[in-house]
This record gives C-alpha cells, structure tokens and sequence, in this order.
C-alpha cells in the first residue's frame, strides 16, 4: 500500500460537523472504495444496467452509421431550422460536463473541501458527458469526412479555417475543455491508481493498474510534484470552465438571429451549465452512493450543499430569463420583441413553460430543508433540472431559428425517429462509460478524502 | 575494344575501365532491376512466385468500365466545341405558341429563354417554356411504337406501322375515308392545317376534330354572338388606362400574356413618364391578373354575367349622360347605345352595396378613359357575357384602340366541347372505324359524361400519337411515339399570327416522329419508309403561304425564328344588331347561397400535359404556394360556414357525380366558390406524376371526372362535405398553420418587408419607402476596381408568374427534392416567389416578392462559415465555394433572408440512376452539380458574369451594360428584374436603384444587400380608396 501523508489537522475542525461520517480510519476509507472495484463477483445489476446502456451505445453507433450512409436530412432539420436537436444534444452534454471542473478545480483553488468526496465521480462525468457532446457536432456536419478542416494544420489546398467563426472558436474551447478535463482527472487518479495496484491479487490487475499508475511510490517528492501539478492544471481548468461555456454561447450570441444575439449569453450559459451539471451529479451520485454503500462518504453535508448551489444557478438561470425579456423589451426592435413573445405563445410555448416550470419554479422546493435532505425527493428535482436544461437548448436553438426575420421562410421543426433515438442514445453511451468507470477506477479520490479526516484521538499523539 | 584504334567511344566510366560489371551488363539480357532468377530455385518457390503473378494479373483486370469517347475527326462548321449555340424556335401549349431561343452545348439543348425579338414573347417566357427542357428529357417519354392486338401488346417500329396504314389507310381511301376521324389537339401550325385540307382531299368523308380541355370556345361564340363571324379578340395593354377583368387573366393564362404582362408592365412605373394604368378584377378564383389588380372583387364565376349586365347598363346610361367628345383621349368618338338596355331588377336589390359601390365605380372609371379603356372577359365565362364585353367596349369607343379583332384562322372548326361530344356519339354508334389522335389526352381530360374511354373501345383502330405512352394510349390498338417540339421541324403562329419556325436543336432521343411527319404519310395514304423530312414540309408551307417573300426570307425566319411583319391583319368590326335581342333574352338570375365550383387549369401543370415534369410539379403555385398536389380551393368564410379546415378531404358532388379532394383554404377565394385545378391525379403519366401500372401513386386528384359537358368551366348547386380524413398539403409558406401571434407578428412586419405606396403618396413623398437607418462602418470598407454587381427588383411590375424560378432551376442545375421533402421544408429553390396577403381575410391584397441572394457586402454568412466556405469576391458577390463546404449550416441559420438551401440528401441521386441518366442530359454543363452535404445558393448566375466577361475581355472592351443578364432577368416578362454594374455610371441598375422608390429589405441590420427593391406603388380609384 502507497504512502498517505498524515493528514494535517483543520484549524477548526472540532467547530464544524466533520466531512466524512462513521469516524472512518485511513483503511476503512481504502477498503471502501477499493472494495467496489475489487469485488470478486461482478453484481447482476452491473450486468442489467451495462446490457441496457452497451445496447443503447450500439444503436448510437449503429444511428450514426446509417447518418453517414444517407445524410444529415435523416433529422428533422430544415430551412429554418438549420440546427436541431443535435446542437441541443452539444449544448445539454457540454453543460453538464461543467460540475466536475468546476467541483474540482475552483472548489479546489477556494479550498473548498467537502469536494473531496465528490470530486472524482464529478470529473468523470464531466469527461463522459464531453464525449457525448463531442460526438455531435462531428457528426451534425453535412460531410463528416471533412470535418478535420475544422483544424488550423498546414495543408496543400494552402487554407486556414476562419478564425472569425465562433464554431471554431468552439472546437478550440470544446477540446481544450476535454484535454484539460482528462489531464486534471487523470493526474488526481494516480495515487489511488496506485493504491488499486498495490492491492490487486492478479496479474492483469497488478499490470493494467501498474501502467496507469505511471510508477507511483508516494515519495515525498512526487506527493510534491503532484500537488504542483495539480494545482496548476486547477488553475488552467478554472478559466476553461468559463470559457467553454461562453464560447459555447457565442456559437448563438454572435450570429444575428433574434433570440441568440443577446450579450447575456455569456454569463447565462455559464450559469446554466453549472445548474446542469450539479443536477446530474445529483441524479448520479445519490444513486451510487446507495448502490456502492459510499454514505459515510459522501454525506447529506455534500449533498445539501449541492442543493444548494442548484438553488442558487436556479435563481440566476430564471433571473437570466427575466432580463432577457427586459432587453428584447427595452430594445425597441421589433424581431427580437417577437422572438421572446413567441417562445411564450408561439407554436413552441409548450417547450417554453415546461423549461420555465422544470428549472426556475421546481428548484425553488430546495429551500425547504426536506427536499435537500431526502435523497429520494432532490433526485426528482435534479431530474426536472435536467429536463429543464435540455428544453432550455431546445427553446434557444429551435424556437428562435422556427421564427426569424422573414415570415415567409417560417416553419415548424419535427424531430425524427433518428434524433429521438441518437440522444436516447448518447445516454447509452454515457451510462456506459459510467458504468465501465465504476467497476474499474476508483470513484472517490481515496487520498483526497484521507487529508479531510477529522483528527485522530489526541492519544495517538 | 582496342586502345590500337585511334578515336574510342565509351558509353561509360564502366566501358572505359572495362569493369566485371560492365562485362556482366552486357551479357545480361535484362537490367538488374529485373533480376533473373538465379539458378536451382526450388519448385516450391517457383510455385509461390507464379502463384502471385497470377493473383496480381489478376488485380490489373479490376478497372473502371470502359466508355468510349469519340473525337470529332473534322470539326462540324459553325461549333467550336464547349461554346453554346443559340438556335431561335417556338414552343406551343393549347395552340398558343411563343418565340423562343435556345442554347445549346454541343449539340444539346439545356436552356430556354425568350426571344428578345419575337413581337409576343418579347423576350420573356412563362414557367412552361422554362420547364419544356426536362420534357425534352425525360426518361418516362415513349420510345417504342406498341400495337394492341387480340388483348396483347406488341412492341413495333415504324416500319412495321407504315405496313400497316399504307394497307389501313389504302382501305380507307377506297371508302373515300368514311369512318375515318381525326380528332387532335389544339395546334396554330400553318403545316398541320394544309396537311388537314390535303387529307380532306384524299378522304373526302373523313372527319377532322380538335379538342382541348381548356380552350377558348367561348371567347370565339361570343363573337360570332356580337359579330355574326368568328373572331379573335386581341388586347393592346400598352394603351389602356383603366383594365377591367371579368373572371380573366390576361397576364397569367392567355397565350399572349408575356406581352399583355410586358405592356401593362411598362405602365406601373411611376418614373416613367407615361400614364399609370389602374386594373379593377371581378372573378372567382384568385388569379395572377387579379392578384396585382388595384380593386377587386371576389364573387361567384356564375355572378359574372349578372355583373356584366349591371355594368353594361351603368355605362350605357353613364355614357347618355356625357357627350361623346368628353372623354379624356378627346381625339376618338366612342358609340353611345342605340337604346339602352334595361335590367329587370334594381342593382342594389341584387348586389351587396359593396359590390354594388365597387361596379358604380368601375363604370364611371371606365366611361371617364373611354377610347382607352378595356374591358376583358375570361375563357371561362358563357359566350354571351363575351358578346355583352365586345359591346361595351365598342360603345366606349376601345374597339379599334384598346381592343382588336383579327380573323381566326380556323374559324370553320367546331367547337372543342361539340367536338368531343361528338366524337363520342359516332363513336357509340359505331361510325368509326379509324381513330387518328394526334396529341392531346382524352381518356384522362374529356369531361365524364362522355365516356370517352368507353366509346373509344368501339373504334376499329385507334391510333395515339403521344409523347407519352398515357391514359388515351393504353386504351389504343396503336400508340405511337411523339418527338418533343425540340428535336424536329415544326411552325406555329402566335397569338396575334406571327409565323414562326421550329426547327430540330436534337436529333429525336427516342424515336419518335412529329404530328406533321405523321400527318404528311397519312394524308396521301402512301406513307415512305423513312418517314417524311420535316424540313420540306415547313418549307413547302412557308412558301405557299408567303409566296412573294423573297429568296432568303427562309434563312432570314429560320435565323431570326419567326416571320416579321406576319401578323395577323386587323379587321373592322361592328356589333350587330341582334345582339340586343340574343343577349337580353338569356335570363339574369341573381346568384343565391349555392356553392359552385369552378375548374381553371393548374398554373403548374396546365391540363395535365406537364404533369411529368417533375420542375413544375415542385413548382409553388404563385397564391397557394402549393406544391406535388392539386386542392379544392375554398376561402375562409365558406371553410368556417361548413366546417372544413385547411387539409380536411371533402366529398363534393353534384348529379351523382362525386369527387373526394382536400381542401385548401386560400384568402381570396370568392365566397361558396370551390376552385378545382385541372391537370393532377394522372394515372398514366410517368414516375413522377403517377403511374397507376407502374405502382406510383397519382400525385393530385383527377378533377376532370367531375366535370360536365354542359358546365366545362363552372358549375353551381354542388354539395360539399367533409369524410373526415386529412390530407398533408405540401406547400413551400406556411407549412403549417400560423397561430395568432404569429399572423399579428406577420401583419405587422410585411409593411416594412414589401413597402408599398399609392400613385398620389408616391407624388406627394417619393421617398416613403426609404427609412433612415445610421450606418456606422467599424473598419474601413474595401474598395475595388471593376464592376460591382448589383440587382434591383421592381415590385410594381412583379406578378408573381414563376417564370424566374423555373428558369433559375435550369440554369442552375438545382434538384427536385419530391413531396416528403417539400412536406419537411427543404425545397431547394434559389430564388422563391414570397407572398403576402394583407388587409382582410375574403378580400385581401396580395404582394408577391421574388427572395434570392442578396449578396450582402456585410454578409452575415461568411463571418460565421468555421471553414471559409464561402466568401467575398472582389466583383461583389457572395462567392459559395462547394468544394470547401463541410455543411456545418451555420451560414444559412445567420442568413436574414434565408435563402441558403442545403443538400439534406443526395437530391440528384435520382438523376444518376441509369434508367434516369437521360435527365442529366439537361444540366447546365456551366454550373457544378451540387453533392450531399454542402449548402447552395443564388450566385447572380456567376456563370454567365464570367462568360460575359471573358468574351469581352478577348474583344479588348469594357462590359457593356445589360450585356450580362441572369437567368431570371432574361426570363422575366415583365422586365422587373435588372442587373448590372453598380458602379457604371449611368448603368439600368444603378439607375434603378437611385430612384427615391428603392430600398433595401432589412437593411437595419447593416448586411448592405447589393439587392434593392423598388417599392410596390398602386393606383387605387379615389371614389373606392376613399370608403376603404
């Protein structure tokens, strides 16, 4: 077993409950996680849910096949209504893969450290729900097998992309988001990589492990350089969890179509992702920590402060909402006056109140003490999030493009069995790496957790 | 190799040393790359090594499939080969032709444009000339002659056909052609109608008979009613102030309307200096004419006559009260009423005082421009509603001014409708023995009650010449294929009787023949071989009818296409005075509550002949914006009163014949009136419009079976209920109902979108169409040197008549995309035709605004393109670089105009499919055929801007102005379009687009579109304005 440094004692730790419950020990914490990848017998219900979500992976995959074989004319795209639910499925995964950044790295610099506990189930998601994202803006373009234009490399035709269009800008803030998102994950899985391998009883374990450990003794000295690392890369992160987002806008707010030409966007989107990717770490993590048996873990501590950071995105997001009917009000401008009047009553109003109802008026139930503390009744409500945050996309995207400058050009957007079922799909896939992240890494940082103990009994001293 | 001998060459440094290798070299027999096996190589090896050559011989046999190209060994005179040629011919629909000019490339014709020249196209087209090019091409054409016999078809050739007339026909003319009927369809051919009094000759008791579905019958009985004789009515648009249309449309159906719409075109403009024209519409169905009209009046097609009555007796009673010379032309006495007629009833007992105010005022307008007035009745209405016409307008003096008789050249022809009648009759009666059909398609248009496919099964021999093997044809003991207008020598005389020629751009693609050749073998009863040479046919024709032309007059008519000077002559007429007697017997019956309906033929695919053209079925129908689909077209009030909502199926009937049709509901549309378009529901027609044998489905709803021979055209006291069914309506506006925030929204914006003025505001601020806006520029603008081009669009004039859309598909290759597609919103027009209605639900305005490109100089869709797919040139336009496209769409999503279209599919997937590949023959070999994935759209036809320019380049001059003209311009009849060179001073375009009427849509988002519009200005009477 690696080296764990002594955890270095909270200044006022005996004044605040503790962040870990059942006074666990350094082994006990160990023996928890590593228990789960460790498990002799693989549980039925991992085999249940990865039959389910591999099935809906392969469908995904099978999906995108068929859309490279016909052509993107398999969605319900049309003029006007350029962009569908693909863009929405971006912008949907993308914001949730805000939290575990978010959780890890400015958490992290504001030393916020009740996220030890959650930081790495939120990493992972984020890097998961990045890869979903990505998958659809590949292949939303008309000739997938072009898409690599989209990259700034020396090239015979002797072209640059255009570095004035935000969908570049996007790709650049996209795979600069998952790299360093990787990196950050990756880097503050090695010790417990370690620890995984220094307790694995065969062969393939000790090697696959050895290899991801990249060779971890725990020395001093690399305990310092990993720190360094990490709290570098915390730092690159932080911006990037505010750039990809607002880069993510700018795809909307720079282009001229009422609606999307708002300079809110920027903050909006930020606000909203991080709203979106704490409801799914919710939706996840209350789940797991039952089916794992992680409630000493991750307490109802970590869990109402989620809550109530869901609280507070939530009232942002709806106040975000209410000034954008200011400014389309204020404006004067007549296309952007109806874009707004339009999502209310429009043909798409539906769309609209289901996201107003899911993400200002459900959220506000966190106030009461019970919702925050009935893991049951939070995942209900993160799950409207969700759902909210999906129409959200839905309502900007669709709606605004249905209805732009000239109503002869005016039309209803239908999706297609292929859009219902690629996004059903991207939930395959997105479970599925979950699941695989489950059974084989470390779901909470060990070692993290370790340095947030509280102190030992004076005795030992 | 001595060193004793003096001079020594050596090939190398090798030689000169006389190295082992040299030594070893040239005793080798091959090379050292192709290194010989080197002794005792084991058999194994061997084995392997042949092994492996065989498998790799093998490989060199996997290669494309050969395809044999042939260069010209000597090349023909007059081509150089990749430069279109341009050949002047005509093309005629239901007898009215018009002259045409189309380019070839390399002996293949894929364009149509009209000719500038030619005195009734004036260089403008209407959708069908557009569209004959994919005729030419299509696939679904007849390409085989196919007998009948004994309940089996046989496949033949000519020859085998020629056997069998000369031996047919040889029987015939023993009998002096007894039971021999020719029944064709309309034609104005010179060559046709010698040939039919030759065949007269040879079979004296032969019957000869025309039918069309649509035809002008009753224009003609209704001046034998006013005239005693058969005339042809004639209208001069270029001088008529006040335009009045009973149930007419003369600027959208009527074979002169490229030249009425070019005449009464150059009177909408309000800076040209001439008088501004005003167009009052009385009709049922909302028509082109009616849509641009400056009043008018929705009401019933069997009110019209009642109308014309109460207006007749305003005028004649308006004009007792003036004296003659009062009129405003002053120089032209007009004829007041012998005795005026009376009206058995008040108008105001009969008329909704609306109505009533709106034909008071129309008859004191029409009184007050006497001599230079006109008054217009429809095809559609009864030939005493003619009679009343032609009277009216000779008391207010426009015979002779306005209005125009000229003979008709075959006055002594029965009807259309008695025709039919008739053919079926001695059909029945088994009087027939031979049925020569040439054209038209009966079994599919004649009305139901004649049965016609019944009693055509009682003919002997019935033989179809068809381009198509249709509906008629399969029920004939002999179809015969027909050559397209393009691939042989033909004539026709236009509408006022300029002689054209036709001559072949193509040799025959699929065997067919023309109906001269057919008609020339048959009329002698001894037909050759080989068929008989067009050419001389014509010639023949041409020099009988022009005996005293000089020599080259032939080449000069060839050349130029049509004939000058070879109109038809006016004729002096007077009404006569039993008109009185006639007209006032047919009683006037104020119309009640009964519904009526009324058949017009589709403005896509006319009566059906073009149902196969899969351009004019995609084409959206100028009001109803409806594609792949013919609708029972309702307004909204009688929709509300039985209950029937946009896309119900409805049941209507009427004598016990029934329909079932969805239902469209069209502002517009005159009360409890149910327009039904002719042309849809083809059994027989092809892939694309439907062929029952072949398993496509119908596309539309074959209206011709409810139609009664004694009600061609309207029909009143019909049912109408709804079966409950829905029908989805493919149309290319609205594609699906607008809610109420959405209308309010519309209302509100289409005033600042189309900007519109009448006469007297345009005097009063002729600058009310432009709107100020502040236009910072960030950077500095980049200026370029040579031409920049710019369009200018002038509403005024624009009709709405989709002859710019189909001609933009031609020359720019753009796919046909089908229903489904239509159905998602991914029709793929560049430029499309938006229309508006404004004003009240039943009597709306509508503005019709052709959207294509705007080829803004701040264009929305580059900033955004990731790729830089598309970009600026330096001439100005909006550069799409196809090749560079990836179909990220983001381009389009940023388009104010939404004009972008994007490749969902692989659309011309079709077209390359071999039993399609005849298709591609019409692509424009200038223009990349777009793939899957990539947006396209209007390019200001670059094409022909680059080809101008090179010409011009290699002459070492400037363009000149009008010198590049794009697709739609050239297409345009009404010369709404122009384009040119902004920066030339003086230029038409900049001209146009300096006038204080031109502004640019949405140009408050500083996208500077180089496409200005001119505002739309109309001229309202003051007496209606004023209650309005």
């Amino acid at each position: 077993m690696s080296a764990v440094p002594i955890p270095t004692r909270p200044a006022q730790a005996s004044l605040r409950p503790p962040l870990v419950d059942g006074e666990p020990t350094l082994s006990s914490i160990t023996d928890a996680v590593c228990s789960i990848v460790e498990r002799p017998q693989t549980p039925r219900a991992w085999y249940i849910a990865f039959a389910i979500s591999g099935s809906l992976t392969l469908m995904l995959f099978g999906l995108i096949a068929y859309l490279i074989a016909s052509g993107v004319g398999v969605w319900g795209n049309n003029s006007p209504v350029f962009w569908g639910w693909p863009i929405v499925n971006f912008v949907f995964w993308v914001g949730i893969g805000h939290a575990g950044t978010l959780i890890s790295a400015i958490l992290f610099l504001f030393r916020q450290q009740w996220r030890t506990s959650i930081n790495r189930f939120a990493e992972a998601m984020t890097i998961f729900a990045v890869t979903c994202a990505g998958i659809f803006p590949a292949i939303h373009v008309g000739r997938i097998w072009l898409v690599y234009w989209l990259a700034p490399y020396p090239n015979q035709m002797a072209m640059w992309p255009n570095f004035r269009s935000p969908l570049l800008w996007d790709v650049f803030a996209v795979t600069a988001y998952a790299t360093v998102s990787m990196l950050f994950w990756y880097l503050g899985m090695i010790p417990d990589l370690a620890t995984l391998r220094d307790r694995a009883t065969s062969r393939v374990r000790q090697i696959a492990y050895g290899l991801f450990s990249l060779g971890w003794t725990g020395s001093a000295r690399q305990w310092h350089v990993l720190e360094k690392a990490y709290l570098l890369l915390a730092a690159l992160a932080t911006p990037l969890v505010l750039s990809v987002h607002t880069i993510v806008s700018f795809d909307f707010a720079v282009s001229q179509v009422p609606g999307w030409h708002t300079t809110i966007f920027p903050p909006y989107f930020v606000a909203g992702a991080v709203f979106s990717g704490f409801a799914m770490v919710i939706t996840l993590l209350v789940p797991a920590r039952q089916l794992f048996g992680l409630k000493n873990l991750i307490t109802p501590r970590h869990l109402d402060v989620m809550c109530r950071i869901i609280l507070a995105t939530s009232c942002m997001v709806g106040y975000a909402y209410a000034t954008e009917f200011f400014t389309a009000w204020y404006s004067g401008n007549r296309f952007e006056q109806f874009a707004f009047l339009n999502r209310m009553q429009g043909p798409y109003a539906w769309a609209y109140w289901t996201m107003v109802i899911c993400n200002v008026l459900i959220p506000q139930l966190y106030w009461f003490k019970r919702f925050r503390s009935s893991p049951w009744l939070m995942v209900g409500v993160a799950i409207c999030v969700n759902i909210g945050m999906w129409f959200e996309r839905f309502v900007i995207t669709v709606t605004s493009l249905s209805r732009d400058f000239l109503p002869s050009s005016w039309d209803y957007f239908q999706p297609t069995a292929v859009d219902v079922l690629m996004f059903v799909g991207s939930f395959g896939l997105f479970f599925t790496l979950f699941l695989l992240f489950c059974r084989f890494l470390p779901i909470v940082a060990m070692a993290e957790v370790k340095t947030v103990l509280p102190s030992p009994p004076a005795t030992e001293s | 190799m001595s060193r004793e001998t003096g001079t020594t060459y050596w090939r190398s440094l090798h030689e000169l040393q006389g190295t082992p290798q040299f030594e070893e070299m040239l005793h080798r027999e091959f090379p050292e790359a192709a290194s010989e096996l080197p002794e005792g190589i084991s058999r194994r090896r061997w084995l392997q090594l042949m092994g492996a050559s065989l498998l790799l011989g093998g490989v060199s046999g996997c290669r494309w499939e050969a395809e044999q190209f042939a260069p010209f060994a000597v090349r023909p005179p007059n081509r150089t080969p990749g430069v279109p040629q341009r050949f002047a011919t005509s093309h005629e629909v239901g007898g009215g032709s018009r002259g045409l000019l189309v380019t070839c490339y390399d002996g293949r014709p894929t364009k149509v444009e009209g000719n500038p020249d030619d005195p009734l196209s004036c260089g403008g087209t209407d959708a069908y000339d557009q569209a004959a090019i994919l005729n030419l091409y299509d696939p679904d054409r007849s390409d085989s002659l196919v007998e009948e016999r004994g309940g089996q078809r046989f496949t033949r050739d000519w020859s085998d056909f020629d056997r069998f007339a000369s031996q047919q026909f040889a029987n015939l003319k023993q009998r002096n052609g007894k039971g021999l009927f020719l029944l064709s369809e309309a034609t104005s051919s010179p060559t046709f109608h010698r040939l039919l009094v030759e065949l007269q000759e040879h079979y004296p008791e032969a019957v000869c008979l025309e039918y069309e579905s649509v035809s002008r019958d009753n224009e003609r009985r209704g001046s034998q009613l006013a005239f005693g004789r058969t005339l042809r009515t004639h209208y001069d648009l270029d001088h008529a102030r006040v335009v009045a249309c009973l149930d007419a449309d003369p600027l959208g159906m009527h074979p002169a309307a490229t030249r009425h719409t070019r005449d009464w075109a150059a009177h909408r403009d309000p800076d040209s200096g001439s008088f501004f024209n005003r167009v009052y519409a009385v009709e049922s169905q909302l028509s082109i004419t009616g849509s641009q009209a400056d009043h008018r009046l929705p009401v019933q097609s069997s009110s019209i006559r009642l109308i014309t009555a109460i207006l007749e007796a305003l005028i004649s009673k308006q004009l007792g009260d003036f004296p003659p010379e009062a009129g405003r032309s002053g120089h032209r006495d007009t004829r007041a009423p012998q005795s005026a007629p009376r009206l058995p009833f008040s108008p105001d007992v009969v008329l909704s005082p609306d109505a009533l105010q709106f034909v008071e005022a129309l008859a004191d307008d029409l009184v007050r421009s006497r001599g230079e007035s006109l008054l217009i009745a429809g095809h559609t209405q009864p030939a005493d509603v003619h009679a009343r016409v032609h009277r009216i307008n000779e008391w207010l003096g426009n015979t002779g001014t306005t209005v125009r008789y000229t003979a008709e050249p075959d006055a002594g022809r029965l009807s259309h409708r008695a025709a039919i009648d008739f053919v079926c009759t001695e059909l029945r009666d088994g009087n027939v023995d031979t049925l020569l059909m040439i054209g038209g398609n009966p079994v599919y248009d004649a009305p139901s009650e004649v049965r016609f496919a019944d009693a055509l099964q009682q003919a002997q021999t019935s033989i179809h010449l068809s381009a198509y093997r249709d509906e008629t044809s399969e029920l004939c003991t002999w179809h015969l294929p027909r050559a397209h207008a393009f691939e042989v020598w033909g004539d026709t005389r236009s509408h006022n009787g300029t002689y054209s020629v036709s001559q072949p751009l193509i040799e025959p693609l699929l065997a067919g023949r023309s109906s001269l050749q057919l008609l020339a073998a048959l009329s002698t009863g001894d037909p050759p071989a080989s068929g008989v040479p067009g050419e001389r046919l014509v010639q023949d024709t041409f020099h009988s009818l022009f005996p005293e032309s000089s020599g080259r007059a032939w080449d000069t008519t060839l050349q130029d296409g049509f004939l000058a000077d070879s109109a038809l002559e006016s004729v002096a007429v007077s009404t006569v005075s039993a008109l009185q007697v006639t007209v006032d017997a047919i009683p006037l019956t104020p119309s009640g509550r009964s519904l009526e309906v009324v058949f017009s033929p589709s403005r896509s695919v006319y009566d059906g002949r073009f149902a196969n053209n899969a351009w004019l079925q995609e084409l959206p129908e100028p009001l109803s914006k409806l594609t792949w689909d013919n609708a029972a077209i309702l307004s909204p009030a009688t929709a509300c009163e039985f209950g029937i909502d946009h896309g119900d199926v409805v049941t209507i009937e009427s004598n016990g014949r029934s329909i079932e049709i969805p239902v469209y509901v069209l502002p517009g549309q005159a009360e409890n009136s149910i327009g039904l378009p002719l042309g849809y529901g083809r059994t027989a027609a092809g892939t694309v419009a439907g062929h029952v044998g072949r398993d496509v489905e119908p596309v539309g709803v074959n209206v011709s079976t409810f139609r009664s021979i004694d009600h061609m055209y309207f029909e009143s006291g019909v049912t109408i209920t709804p079966t409950g069914r829905r029908h989805d309506l493919a149309t290319t506006q609205e594609h699906f109902a607008i809610d109420r925030v959405g209308l309010e929204e519309i209302s509100g914006r289409v005033g600042a979108l189309v900007r519109q003025g009448t006469v007297s505001e345009y005097a009063e601020h002729p600058d009310f169409a432009h709107h100020e806006h502040p236009e910072i520029p960030l950077w500095e603008q980049p200026e370029h040197d040579g031409p920049q081009w710019g369009m200018s669009i002038d509403l005024s004039k624009c009709i709405g008549c989709n002859a710019c859309v189909v001609a933009c598909q031609s020359e720019n290759n753009i796919p046909v995309v089908g229903k489904e597609q239509v159905l998602k919103g991914r029709e793929m027009h560049w430029l499309r035709l938006d229309r508006y209605f404004t004003g009240d639900m039943d009597e709306p305005e509508v503005v019709q605004q052709p959207v294509a490109c705007h080829h803004c100089e701040n264009a929305p869709c580059e900033q955004v393109c990731p790729v830089a797919a598309t970009v600026h040139s330096d001439d100005g336009l909006n550069d799409m670089v196809y090749n560079r496209c990836i179909g990220t769409r983001y381009c389009a999503n940023n388009c104010p105009y939404k004009v972008r279209r994007f490749n969902f599919f692989d659309y011309q997937l079709p077209v390359v499919q071999p039993e399609q590949s005849l298709k591609q023959l019409a692509f424009n070999p200038e223009v990349t055929v777009r793939s899957r994935g990539v947006m396209e759209k209007c390019t200001y036809c670059v094409q022909r801007i680059r080809n101008t320019s090179i010409i011009a380049d290699n002459d070492r001059r400037p363009l000149e102005d009008g010198e590049v003209q794009t697709a739609c311009q050239q297409s345009c009849p009404a010369q709404a379009i122009t384009f040119g060179d902004l920066k030339l001073a003086g230029s038409r375009v900049a001209t146009e687009q300096s006038k204080p009427r031109a502004y640019g849509m949405l140009d408050e988002l500083n996208v500077k579109p180089r496409t200005k519009y001119l505002a739309r200005i109309h001229n309202p009477n003051p007496a209606l304005e004023a209650t309005t």
